[in-house]
């Protein structure tokens, strides 16, 4: 493990990125609440536990650079606006909301800061982003898109097809595929024979890396790599994150004496609420956890008590 | 100058004419090229056309992609069957990105397999029903005229659509090129001839009937109205409802196989402005011989249409 680095250790950008993880959590805590409340019509599909790979990708976007997301696009959408209570409002379909209130939760997209598309079908923007990599071709613009996916999707042919034509017309794209290991309420071993993600990167020559650990700064430096190289290739890179989804729970049943287990596709989680230390899981699974191995615990504390109280704020 | 001859000399102008434009899809640039459609193409200034890989749903999500990002595109398939692995971006994809308003123009342009004899999985002649489900423009193309129109109009403009294109048709001497035609405000429907016996119009890619009947109207001394509805979803009927108005008869020609023709559209918007309207409907219903290989058209009785018109009250 490594040692925690005090404060005046820190450069700024790794602390903005210690935030960003930190705001990204406490905002969709702070949504958590309100779907506990049913405050909500639309699904809404949290993702805590993804908070990581979501600063990062925004931390290593350029400008001009363009991102498609899935259904479970909250994180991105958090770390990428600046204000909480414009995605609040969408997602109460409110005139005031991010896309007028026409969007909601499944679509929510925000071209003004790069989110060009979002879709609730499974795999659908991975084509949609491989079009975009085209034109960025076509435009000379140098621009990368940034396409997010998840296992489920990688059992999708337009997963493989979208790979296959960006590479076949030498469009640069950055393929990020979080690995939560469910789909829907189904765990990968229980549906599918094993996909290894590298091995069918490498089918088509394409740069692959895994992503583990949750450590913000490792994974944006990675991800800003990637792009670069994406760009001056020309080709598509296929990256695979290891993700968490963070709330489970247990629920009362009667045919279960223990409870059965709930790993929610979307709604509330009811045994989270927002502190001062919003940790979820005692584990590296957590990536609010895994910030503790870089930042003073007592820094970590007092950024999350102000950026609670902002957001709240923000909210009220 | 054959069918397919005019269409890919419409098409190549517009292509090169057309800065950074992107031109794709199977074997466009490959041995026939779509049986001569896409035959010659070259990209316009910072354009390219390029031969994909056979990956039909992502083609169809990419151009909505590069719509996204201002760049225009076309989509040649070689037949409208290969759309139906990209329903999921016409209705899901389209409602997402209509709501940006795209200053880009993404068309996808396919060959509609209506000459019958591929076999049963060849049979879809039904693009009502594409453009139904995805509430997006549609335009088919049987004759010179609809060709000048959709390619000159609708081609390359803001937003996204579908052109179908007749294979009956390919190797047939363009119609209509002695033709004239005045079109609606829309781009929609044309009108070839004005009579007051009657309006006779051809719906999907029915175009060939319905000018054989109107020929035969002109020689029994009969003369009638004709008009051509390339346009799949019209934005107004009015352009031949006021024709219909005045001679108060109608002969709808229609040989799409869907069970959602813009023709029976029409027909109920003459009902309901005209109580004395009289109709007659030549168009096919489903039958299981369609699902092998066959001749595949529509026929019509010139003759029989001069008699109905002449047993008028």
């Amino acid at each position: 493990m490594t040692a925690p680095i005090v404060r005046s250790q820190v450069d700024n950008s790794r602390m903005e990125l210690a935030r960003a993880v930190l705001r990204v959590r406490l905002s969709q805590m702070l949504i958590n609440e309100r779907l506990k409340a049913k405050a909500f019509k639309v699904p809404v599909h949290l993702a805590l536990g993804h908070e990581a790979i979501a600063v990062a990708v925004s931390a290593a976007m350029a400008d001009g650079d363009s991102l498609y997301l899935t259904h479970r696009n909250i994180h991105y959408n958090i770390a990428r606006a600046a204000s909480l209570a414009a995605e609040v409002a969408e997602l109460r379909l409110d005139p005031a909301g991010l896309a007028g209130g026409a969007l909601g939760s499944m679509n929510m997209n925000n071209p003004a800061r790069g989110i060009a598309y979002t879709s609730s079908i499974l795999g659908n923007s991975l084509c949609v982003a491989a079009g975009a990599a085209l034109a960025e071709t076509v435009l000379d613009s140098g621009a990368v898109p940034f396409v997010i996916t998840g296992d489920g999707a990688l059992e999708e042919g337009v997963f493989y097809e979208s790979l296959e034509l960006a590479a076949s017309v030498a469009a640069p794209m950055v393929v990020v595929a979080e690995n939560n290991g469910w789909s829907l309420a189904t765990r990968i071993e229980e549906r599918r024979c094993p996909i290894r993600l590298d091995r069918l990167a490498a089918a088509f020559d394409l740069p692959y890396r895994r992503l583990a650990g949750n450590d913000v700064a490792a994974y944006a430096a990675e991800l800003a790599g990637l792009r670069r190289l994406s760009q001056e290739k020309r080709r598509p890179v296929v990256v695979e994150a290891e993700v968490s989804t963070l709330g489970d729970w247990l629920m009362p049943h009667p045919d279960f004496p223990g409870g059965k287990h709930i790993n929610y596709h979307h709604g509330a989680a009811p045994e989270v609420s927002p502190s001062d230390w919003p940790v979820i899981r005692e584990d590296d699974g957590d990536p609010v956890f895994a910030l503790g191995h870089r930042f003073d615990p007592d820094w970590l504390r007092s950024q999350a008590r102000d950026l609670l109280a902002a957001l709240e704020g923000e909210l009220a | 100058m054959t069918y397919i001859g005019h269409l890919n000399a419409l098409i190549r102008a517009k292509v090169s004419a057309t800065p950074r434009l992107v031109a794709y899809g199977q074997n466009i640039t490959a041995g026939s090229c779509l049986s001569g459609l896409t035959r010659g193409l070259e990209p316009g200034p910072g354009g390219r056309v390029i031969n994909t890989p056979n990956v039909e749903n992502t083609l169809v999500g990419a151009g909505f992609g590069m719509a996204l990002r201002g760049v225009d595109s076309i989509y040649f398939m070689k037949q409208q069957d290969f759309l139906l692995l990209g329903l999921d971006h016409l209705v899901n994809t389209w409602n997402i990105v209509r709501r940006m308003e795209p200053r880009a123009s993404f068309t996808v342009v396919a060959i509609i397999v209506d000459s019958g004899f591929e076999g049963p999985q060849s049979s879809l002649n039904n693009f009502n029903d594409f453009c139904s489900m995805s509430h997006m423009p549609g335009y088919a193309i049987s004759n010179a005229r609809d060709a000048e129109l959709v390619i000159g109009r609708h081609l390359v403009a803001p937003g996204c659509r579908m052109i179908g294109l007749s294979q009956r048709l390919f190797g047939t001497p363009e119609l209509a090129a002695d033709l004239t035609a005045e079109t609606d405000a829309d781009g929609d429907i044309l009108r070839y001839a004005d009579g007051p016996a009657a309006t006779i119009v051809a719906c999907n890619l029915a175009f060939p009937q319905a000018l054989a009947a109107w020929r035969h109207f002109h020689d029994e001394g009969l003369a009638a109205s004709l008009f051509s509805v390339p346009a799949m979803l019209p934005r107004s009927w009015d352009f031949i409802l006021a024709d219909v108005a005045r001679s108060g008869h109608l002969v709808v020609i229609d040989d799409s196989k869907s069970e959602n023709r813009n023709s029976d559209r029409l027909m109920l918007e003459a009902y309901k402005s005209m109580r004395s309207v009289r109709i007659t409907s030549l168009s096919r219903d489903f039958d299981p011989a369609m699902l092998s290989p066959n001749r595949d058209a529509l026929d019509v009785d010139p003759a029989a249409l001069v008699a109905w018109r002449r047993q008028a009250p």
